[in-house]
C-alpha cells in the first residue's frame, strides 16, 4: 500500500517544487531584470508609472554611450584585465607546478601567504600603490592598474592550478624523464596540454577579478586609464541622472561577466574560496 | 645512482627557475605595500605636508589616538552589524535554497546556473541596480508601495533603514555563494542514511535535523567564515547607496580609512586604521585554514 503511494505523492511534490523554484527564481532576479530593460527605455518611459508591460525597445541609451568617452573606458577595462591576466599566467603556472611537484617545508605557510593576499582588503594595498605610484608618475596608466591587479591574480594563478597539475600522473613524466627528457621538456610537451582546460578557466578567472576591480580603478585613475565600472558611476557624479545611459552602461560593464562566468560556473567556487578548501 | 642525483639537481634548478620569478614579483607587489602601509602607519603623514612621511617622532601616535576616535569605533561597529546580519541572511538564505535545488531534475540543474548570477555581477553593477531600486522616482518598490497606500521613507537617507538597505542589498549579492557551497555539500550525502530514517518512522524535520543539519554545518560555518572575511570588503555598495551617510549610519571602517586617506589625506592615520583591519582579517583568514585543515584530517 504505502509503496503504491508513494510514487504519486513524490511526484506531486516535485512539480509543488519546480513551481517554487520558478517563482524564487523569478523574485531574486528581478532587482537584475529590472536593470536590464531599464537600459532600453527612453528616459519618459523610465518614469512612467504603472510600467507599461510591452513597450518598443529603444538603442539610443546605448547609442549615446558609444559617442561618449564610454568606449575608451571599455577598452581600458579589456586591456588592464588582459595584461594582468596573461601576466599573472606566465609567471604562475610554472610556479603552480612546482609547487605541486614539491612536498617541502614551507608550503604551508606560501599557502596561508597566498590567502591573506587574496583576503587582504582592497585599501590595504591601495594606500602603498598609490603613494609608489604618484612618486613615479604611473597614477592613471594601463600599466599601474595591470601591476595592481597581478598582486591579487597571481596568488590566484598559483593557488588554482595546483589541483589540476595534481591530476596529472607522474608516471607520464617519470616515463619522459627516464627517456632522457629536460624537466623543462616534460613541462612544456607533456603537462602543460593536459592542463589546458584548466588555465582556460583561471585565465576567465583572473579576468573577471580584474574585470570587475571598481576600488583600485577609482583611486589610481582619473581620465586616461579610467576603467568601465568608473566610468558608469561617473554618469551619476557629473553628467545628472541620466538613468537610460546608467542602465545602459550597467549592462554593458556585465555583459562579459556573465557570458564568461557561466562558462566557468564550475570553478566559481574554488576561485572564491582559495586558500583553505580544495577545490 | 649518479644519474638518479643527476635528474634530482635538474629538476631543483627547474624548481628554482619555476618559482623564483613569482616569488620575486609577489614579494614586489605584495609584500613591499604590506611593509610600507606598517611604516606609514607609524608616521603622521599627510600629503600636503611632505615632511611627515619620514616623521617616525612619535611612531605609536596613530595607534594611540584610534581608541578615542568615536569615528573609528562607530565603524567597527557599523562593520560588525553589517557583518553578523549579512552572513546570517546569507547562510540561512543559501541552506533553504540549496535544499529547495537540492533534488534531482533537469529544470532545477538548469535553474542553478541563473541563481549563481546576481554573485558574479561586477560589484558596481549590484550597486547600480539597488540603487534604481531604493531611488524613489523609479523604483518598482515604491510604486508598489504607493498602490498599497504604505508610506515609504526614502531607504537609503533614513537613520533608521540605510544599513538594512545595505544588509538587503549585500546579501542578494552573495546569497548564491553559501547556496552553492551548501548545495555540493548536500550532494555529499549518502542516500541511505535519509532512507534507513524514513524507513523508521522519522518525518522530514526529524530527518532534516538528526541527519542534513549535523553533515552540512561545517560548510555553514566555513561558508560564513569567508563571508564574514569579505565582508569587509563592501565597498561599491557604501560608495554608491548611502556615501557612508546619513551622517556615519552606514561609515564601515573600510569606507572610513578611504575617506581618511583619500578625503581627508590622513595618509598615516588610515594607515593604521587599515592594518588594523588587516589583523582582525588576518585573525579570522588563520581560523578558517585551521577548520578546513581540521576537517580535511576528520574526512
Amino acid at each position: 500500500m504505502s509503496g503504491g503511494m508513494s510514487g504519486p505523492i513524490r511526484r506531486s511534490a516535485s512539480a509543488r517544487r519546480l513551481v517554487a523554484i520558478g517563482v524564487t527564481l523569478i523574485v531574486l532576479l528581478s532587482p537584475f531584470l529590472w536593470l536590464l530593460q531599464m537600459s532600453f527605455k527612453s528616459n519618459d518611459l523610465i518614469l512612467q508609472f504603472p510600467p507599461p508591460l510591452i513597450f518598443t525597445p529603444t538603442l539610443q541609451n546605448y547609442a549615446s554611450l558609444w559617442q561618449g568617452a564610454f568606449p575608451a573606458s571599455f577598452v581600458n577595462s579589456l586591456m588592464s584585465a588582459s595584461f594582468s591576466t596573461a601576466l599573472a599566467l606566465i609567471l604562475g603556472v610554472p610556479a603552480a607546478y612546482a609547487l605541486s611537484r614539491w612536498a617541502g617545508r614551507g608550503k604551508h605557510a606560501l599557502s596561508f601567504a597566498i590567502l591573506v593576499t587574496r583576503m587582504a582588503p582592497p585599501i590595504a594595498f591601495t594606500i602603498p600603490f598609490f603613494l609608489f605610484y604618484r612618486w613615479i608618475g604611473l597614477l592613471d596608466t594601463v600599466t599601474g592598474l595591470v601591476l595592481v591587479y597581478t598582486s591579487f591574480n597571481l596568488p590566484l594563478v598559483i593557488w588554482m592550478m595546483q589541483p589540476f597539475f595534481e591530476t596529472v600522473p607522474s608516471s607520464l613524466e617519470e616515463a619522459a624523464l627516464v627517456d632522457g627528457a629536460s624537466t623543462r621538456i616534460v613541462f612544456l610537451q607533456i603537462v602543460l596540454p593536459m592542463v589546458a582546460p584548466g588555465i582556460a578557466a583561471t585565465a576567465i578567472l583572473c579576468f573577471l577579478y580584474a574585470w570587475n576591480d571598481f576600488f583600485f580603478a577609482l583611486i589610481l585613475t582619473r581620465t586616461n586609464a579610467r576603467t568601465a565600472p568608473v566610468a558608469v558611476v561617473n554618469f551619476m557624479n557629473y553628467e545628472g541622472w541620466e538613468w537610460g545611459k546608467i542602465a545602459a552602461g550597467g549592462s554593458l560593464v556585465m555583459a562579459p561577466v556573465l557570458i564568461f562566468s557561466l562558462a566557468v560556473r564550475r570553478y566559481l567556487v574554488s576561485g572564491l574560496t582559495a586558500g583553505a578548501v580544495k577545490g | 645512482m649518479s644519474g638518479k642525483g643527476l635528474v634530482d639537481a635538474e629538476r631543483r634548478r627547474f624548481n628554482v627557475f619555476a618559482l623564483a620569478p613569482s616569488l620575486i614579483v609577489l614579494f614586489a607587489i605584495a609584500g613591499l605595500p604590506a611593509i610600507y602601509l606598517v611604516v606609514t602607519s607609524l608616521t603622521p603623514f599627510q600629503l600636503v605636508n611632505p615632511g611627515s612621511s619620514t616623521d617616525f617622532s612619535s611612531p605609536l601616535r596613530n595607534y594611540r589616538l584610534l581608541p578615542d576616535d568615536p569615528r573609528f569605533v562607530n565603524s567597527l561597529w557599523v562593520q560588525a552589524k553589517l557583518s553578523f546580519w549579512g552572513v546570517l541572511f546569507q547562510v540561512l538564505l543559501g541552506m533553504l535554497l540549496a535544499l529547495l535545488l537540492h533534488t534531482q531534475s533537469r529544470v532545477a540543474e538548469f535553474a542553478r546556473t541563473f541563481f549563481l548570477i546576481p554573485m558574479v555581477l561586477p560589484p558596481i553593477v549590484v550597486a547600480i541596480i539597488w540603487k534604481l531600486i531604493y531611488t524613489p522616482d523609479i523604483s518598482p518598490l515604491y510604486y508598489a508601495a504607493g498602490l498599497l497606500n504604505i508610506a515609504m521613507p526614502s531607504l537609503t537617507s533614513s537613520v533608521d533603514f540605510a544599513l538594512t538597505a545595505i544588509i538587503i542589498a549585500d546579501t542578494w549579492e552573495w546569497l548564491p555563494f553559501t547556496f552553492l557551497m551548501v548545495l555540493a555539500a548536500l550532494q555529499t550525502i549518502p542516500d541511505e542514511f535519509s532512507e534507513a530514517a524514513l524507513v523508521d518512522g522519522a518525518n522530514r524535520f526529524q530527518i532534516f535535523f538528526y541527519i542534513t543539519l549535523p553533515f552540512i554545518t561545517p560548510i555553514l560555518v566555513i561558508s560564513g567564515m569567508f563571508r564574514l572575511i569579505d565582508s569587509v570588503k563592501a565597498f561599491p555598495l557604501v560608495f554608491l547607496l548611502t556615501g557612508g551617510g546619513p551622517g556615519s549610519v552606514t561609515e564601515v571602517t573600510n569606507y572610513y580609512a578611504y575617506l581618511l586617506a583619500f578625503d581627508f589625506n590622513e595618509i598615516g592615520y588610515s594607515s593604521a586604521v587599515t592594518i588594523v583591519m588587516l589583523l582582525l582579517v588576518v585573525a579570522v583568514s588563520f581560523g578558517v585554514v585551521w577548520m578546513g585543515r581540521r576537517r580535511e584530517a576528520m574526512a
